[in-house]
């Protein structure tokens, strides 16, 4: 005998997400942080009729299930997300779909692993100097060697582009990650 | 669908450059955005480098902080033919009143700051000359337990006293970096949240670009343009 009727299975969705952090937090760190906003602004009521739960996560990408009626509160729940573990972070929902299948063939890239860079180089500028921490196709992030550029804007380095250094890649055009 | 963002910070005010920024609100949906530095394009770090980046509009506005109405008068004479798209910070009831009452304001932003509700004579000055109000969501995503429940209150009387005067709304996440932006969607999300209808919203994401387009015309004297 079936457990539930499948009339009375409860519909879902799948939202597919990427995660931009200064430091890749792990998948608890991310859901306590998720479960934490959604009690502060849902309140108990609104988590017990939104149960949120992660399918998958590779530290930048992920899934995560939500009930079908309350997808405009799951994307106020991630957009709201401002740090993980006192690292900066933000969540940016590629998009929503039906089932586990669809949303991995639509929205996650078919890359095993990002294309992350960490090598202590240095970029000297007339303006800014320090070093490189990540570059991710044309966006680099720097570590100033002058603390007080960062002073008021909550996170550790500088987000650069390659444009700044020197006039930009030809195929970094947005789509260089795959996404 | 034209959306843009009206009010990021960049080198050396926020953390990111404009490139950086450009990059990033592209890949999240954005037409354009509009970089408004409280010092205007003075100090910026290599504002060139953004034009790399195709297909999104990079403006270059102004958002003045003033501590007293005759300085901000003063000021926006002084920039208004410098900068195609000027904000004002608002926060004290004498410099948003002063705001409202200028034509040459493009936007009165985060006139709730420091739990200051819009004044009616303010609202109906704005309603006059169609200064347009910025929301910025911000404090949704930073603040936590009474403080934004503080800040929900005040940003809902102002959205309804915005609504009864039919006042035009922009709304933005005043990015320092590019952690801070949101997709329009999220961003449309969250000030659904916040108080304003979906369709409202939505308008309030595209009232920047028409701005921008009638500042970048050039007018004569109001109603008069040179062709």
């Amino acid at each position: 005998m079936r457990s539930k009727l499948p009339t009375l299975r409860p519909r879902r969705r799948y939202v597919a997400f990427f995660l931009n952090s200064e430091k890749e937090p792990q998948a608890r760190e991310l859901m306590v942080e998720i479960h934490s906003i959604q009690a502060s602004l849902m309140g108990d009521l609104g988590t017990a009729r939104n149960r949120l739960k992660l399918i998958y996560f590779d530290g930048h990408f992920g899934i995560l299930r939500c009930s079908h009626d309350k997808i405009q509160d799951t994307r106020v729940i991630l957009a709201a997300v401002h740090s993980i573990n006192g690292a900066r972070a933000a969540i940016w929902v590629k998009g929503i779909s039906g089932t586990i299948k669809s949303v991995r063939e639509k929205y996650l890239p078919r890359l095993d692993k990002m294309n992350a860079e960490k090598d202590g180089r240095r970029i000297e500028l007339d303006e800014v100097s320090g070093c490189i921490i990540y570059i991710q196709g044309c966006e680099i992030d720097l570590c100033p060697d002058d603390q007080s550029r960062i002073k008021g804007s909550d996170t550790r380095y500088l987000g650069l582009t390659s444009y700044d250094l020197y006039g930009g890649l030809d195929d970094a055009n947005g789509t260089s990650d795959g996404l | 669908m034209s959306f843009y963002e009206c009010n990021l910070h960049a080198l050396p005010e926020g953390s990111d450059s404009i490139s950086r920024l450009a990059f990033i609100s592209k890949r999240l949906g954005y037409n354009g955005i509009i970089v408004s530095n409280h010092t205007g394009f003075d100090n910026l770090f290599r504002p060139m480098a953004a034009l790399g980046i195709k297909d999104i509009d990079v403006a270059l506005g102004v958002e003045i902080v003033a501590s007293s109405p005759e300085k901000l008068r003063n000021c926006v004479s002084t920039l208004r033919a410098r900068y195609s798209f000027i904000a004002v910070h608002g926060g004290f009831e004498n410099i948003n009143r002063a705001a409202c009452e200028d034509p040459k304001v493009d936007v009165l932003l985060h006139p709730e700051e420091g739990r200051q509700v819009l004044g009616i004579a303010a609202a109906r000055s704005a309603e006059q000359n169609q200064v347009a109000i910025g929301f910025d969501l911000s404090p949704l995503i930073r603040l936590r337990g009474l403080p934004r429940v503080r800040w929900l209150e005040t940003i809902r009387r102002n959205i309804i006293l915005a609504r009864k005067l039919d006042l035009s709304i922009m709304i933005t996440t005043g990015g320092k970096s590019h952690f801070d932006l949101r997709s329009p969607k999220d961003l449309m999300a969250l000030a659904q949240l916040a108080g304003l209808e979906p369709v409202e919203a939505e308008e309030a994401l595209r009232l920047p670009a028409r701005i921008l387009e009638l500042n970048r015309r050039l007018w004569l004297s109001p109603g008069v343009e040179l062709l």
